[in-house]
Formats: C-alpha cells, sequence, structure tokens
C-alpha cells in the first residue's frame, strides 16, 4: 500500500532525489506515524523517540542519493535507517542516564508505565506477544536491542545453532503472521 | 541449495529486517540478482511489512515537522503542509471570485427559466402535433372512403356506357309500385348487371333475388345486397331471357320464386 494517490514509489524517489521538499513534506505526512511507532517500541520514551524521528528524517534527505532501488522498497530502507538509530540511542549515553531516572522515578512513584504499555502493544510488539517467550526473548534481543546472533548467545548462554532456529521460526511465523 | 528452501530459510525476513550478518545479507543480495523468486519474495515481505507498519501509525509531536524542515534549511515550509500538491496553484482575488460567483448564478437562473419556457413550448407543440397525426389519420380514411366509391362509379359508369348493354327496365309491380331496377345486359359476353333504383331495404334475414324468365319458367340469375348509396352489382351470365324479375327471399336465395314477394318485374325488348 504505502503510497497513494500523488506520487508512485518511483516518482516519490525521484522527487527527492532531486530535492524536491514538497515530496518530502508529503515523504514525512505518509510515513513519520509507523517509523515513529517503530523508534518508540525501541527506545520506549516519547522525548527520545522524537529526537530519533527528527535525526532519521534529517538522514533520509540528506542521504536519499545512497539509496539503492534493488536493495529494497523505499520503506525497508527507511524502516532500517529509524531502528538502526533508535538502537543506537539505546546504547548513547544520554538514554543510559535517561534510564537511571526513569529508574528512580520508578523507585519513588512505583513502578508502573501504564501508558507506555499501552503504545508498546502495536506493531512488531504486538507480534512478540504471540511467540513462544524462548523465542520472544531472541527476537527482542535481535530486532529490538540490536544484538547479533553471537552476542546472544552469549547473553542467553545457548548455542549459536539454537539462536539461529528459533529467530528463524520465528520470522517464519512473522510472514504468517503479516499475511 | 534448493532455492525453495533458501526461501524458507528465514533470511528473506532477516535480510529486510536488518538482523542478517553481514556475510548472510551479502549472499542474499547476489540470491535476489540470480533468482527472480528470491527478489520476488522478498518484494512480497516487504510489501507485507509496509503494509502491516503503515496501519500502525503513532503521531509524532506536532512542531516535530518544523523542526526537521528547519534543521535541514527549509524555513518556508513551516504550515503544516497536507498534500501541499493537491492545491490549486492559482487561487483568483477574492473579488474576482465574488463577481464569477454572482455571474455563475445568474447564468443559473436564467438557464432554468430558459429550461422551463421551452419545456412549455414543448409539450405544446407535442399537443399540437399529436392532434395533427389524429386529423391526418382521419382525413386519409375518408380520401381512401371516397376513392374506393369513386372507382366503383367510374366502373359503373364506364359499364353502363358500353354501347353493347342492353337494357331492361323493370318497373314496380303490385305489391310495391314505387320500386325500381334496371338489368343492363351485356348483349355480347351475356353478363347481367343490376341497378337498384328503388327497393325496400330487407330485413336482415332476408335478401333480394333477380330471376330470368327463360321460357316461361325463372331461373335463377343471382342474389345480391343493397349497399350505400348507388348499387349496381354484377350478377349471373343468362344467354338467353324473355323477362327478369326481383323477389324477396330468404337470405341465401331459393330454388324457385316466391311469387307473392315480387317486387319488380320487366319484359326484354327488341
Amino acid at each position: 500500500m504505502g503510497l497513494s494517490g500523488t506520487y508512485t514509489e518511483q516518482e516519490l524517489i525521484s522527487a527527492l532525489k532531486a530535492g524536491d521538499d514538497q515530496a518530502f513534506s508529503y515523504l514525512y505526512d505518509h510515513y513519520s506515524g509507523s517509523l515513529y511507532s517503530i523508534i518508540h517500541q525501541i527506545v520506549k520514551m516519547p522525548e527520545l523517540a522524537s529526537d530519533v524521528l527528527q535525526e532519521v528524517f534529517v538522514n533520509i534527505w540528506r542521504k536519499i542519493e545512497s539509496y539503492d532501488p534493488i536493495k529494497g522498497r523505499l520503506f525497508t530502507w527507511m524502516l532500517n535507517i529509524s531502528r538502526n538509530a533508535a538502537i543506537d540511542m539505546l546504547r548513547s549515553k544520554s538514554y543510559q542516564n535517561s534510564q537511571k531516572n526513569q529508574e528512580i522515578t520508578d523507585t519513588v512513584y512505583g513502578k508502573n508505565q501504564v501508558t507506555q504499555t499501552n503504545i508498546d502493544r502495536i506493531g512488531l510488539t504486538k507480534f512478540l506477544e504471540k511467540l513462544r517467550p524462548e523465542q520472544r526473548v531472541l527476537i527482542e534481543l535481535a530486532y529490538f536491542k540490536g544484538y547479533t546472533h553471537d552476542e546472544i548467545a552469549q547473553i542467553e548462554d545457548i548455542p549459536l545453532g539454537t539462536v539461529k532456529t528459533r529467530i528463524r521460526n520465528a520470522l517464519l511465523q512473522l510472514r504468517e503472521y503479516l499475511k | 541449495m534448493d532455492i525453495q528452501e533458501y526461501i524458507l530459510s528465514g533470511i528473506v525476513e532477516s535480510y529486510v529486517l536488518g538482523i542478517a550478518s553481514p556475510e548472510d545479507g551479502a549472499e542474499f543480495e547476489r540470491m535476489c540478482a540470480a533468482h527472480s523468486e528470491v527478489l520476488a519474495a522478498r518484494n512480497a515481505f516487504e510489501l507485507q511489512l509496509e503494509e502491516s507498519l503503515q496501519k500502525q501509525k503513532l503521531a509524532p509531536p506536532r512542531e516535530l515537522k518544523s523542526r526537521i524542515f528547519s534543521e535541514i534549511g527549509m524555513e518556508k515550509n513551516e504550515q503544516p503542509a497536507q498534500i501541499p500538491m493537491r492545491k490549486l496553484t492559482l487561487v483568483p482575488r477574492i473579488g474576482f471570485a465574488k463577481y464569477i460567483a454572482a455571474a455563475s448564478l445568474f447564468l443559473l437562473v436564467g438557464s432554468v427559466l430558459l429550461n422551463l419556457y421551452l419545456l412549455n413550448q414543448y409539450k405544446k407543440t407535442i399537443a399540437q402535433y399529436n392532434e395533427l397525426v389524429a386529423t391526418q389519420t382521419q382525413v386519409t380514411s375518408t380520401n381512401q372512403v371516397l376513392q374506393t366509391k369513386l372507382e366503383t362509379y367510374e366502373n359503373a359508369i364506364s359499364l353502363m356506357r358500353n354501347p353493347l348493354m342492353a337494357i331492361v327496365k323493370l318497373p314496380g309491380v303490385s305489391i310495391s309500385p314505387s320500386s325500381m331496377a334496371t338489368v343492363y345486359w351485356n348483349t355480347e359476353s351475356k353478363d347481367v348487371y343490376l341497378l337498384v333504383n328503388q327497393l325496400p331495404k330487407p330485413v336482415s334475414d332476408k335478401q333480394y333475388q333477380l330471376w330470368a324468365i327463360v321460357d316461361g319458367k325463372p331461373v335463377d340469375a343471382g342474389i345480391f345486397d343493397m349497399g350505400e348509396g348507388v348499387s349496381f352489382v354484377k350478377l349471373k351470365t343468362i344467354p338467353r331471357a324473355e323477362a327478369f324479375a326481383i323477389t324477396l327471399e330468404k337470405r341465401g336465395g331459393s330454388m324457385t320464386p316466391s311469387m307473392d314477394a315480387m317486387y319488380v318485374m320487366g319484359k326484354v325488348t327488341g
């Protein structure tokens, strides 16, 4: 679905590469919602998520020349930029600090993140709930935290082969889930 | 490696989601270039993913768009342009728009009135036309009747004018002295025609019958009805006769004449 009416994906890409700000405005109106959602599912904090989204769109604008349609759709490219930027944020100092603050807040006011839990139950996070616990934890680590299979094997203390098999089975379920 | 097996190995999904290792990713890109099935599987999953995620939007803060636009140096685009390319580029001035609106309204009202007038005219014309058609039909049928009558008369006159015709007058007899008929008898073809000058109109189950008197005996010469107007009918061919007479018989005629119902009779002269 993605694009409706005004631009085909081809037209949108050409317009963006030509520096057309109307096309960029359209891109933002059309895709910021879903990208913001995925970023939010990773960083879990609205202020940080909007910082990441800003960085993502600035990068899309600046790096559109490097987008190669052979490697996938425009949305896939933007989705990966978003995920990578969100994971970078997870690993940044400012995130670690705000996490600590969050923990303090939780300790002070009683641990409950009602609003966040609601927001979290969308998109791929909703899919996670359908997985068996041992699969869920691996997808969580691989997709939402950005760990490699090797790192996951170490963290979870299970064989690399098992990590791969479980992730593979989870991904095949995802394909069915999206159908 | 079997292509289907490869497609179902989870590589499609992990590549698209960006969690494949760099080596696996590079291999997948080669497989996409080499096998259209792999490429098709990737496209399908990408579309599914996009469709699914596009349904699960979360609205970013309102001011974020203008922050992004100012960061990339597009201050001019502060207004939240909701598909701006759809806007009309040519916006007429308000005064001009008013004038256009007034003119449009005027034209609309004018058009409605004109249409009503034309509709009325149209209805009138249709009524007149239907009247004319009815009159025309009537005239045509009258004309046909007249035409038929005229043909009959012309036919009768041309027969009467024939010099070979012998004329036998049949005056009324005692029961109906005012009756009168004339036999036109072609001396060559021996055809007999009858002209009814005057005979009482018979009741519906009776018919007049002409008799030829041959050697003192009546011979049937045919039955006839009296139509409208001049009645000139062709009856049977009679080779020889001394006299003719008309009697009123039952419908369909009789073998022998009812002598008490004889209306006219006349002798052949010469």
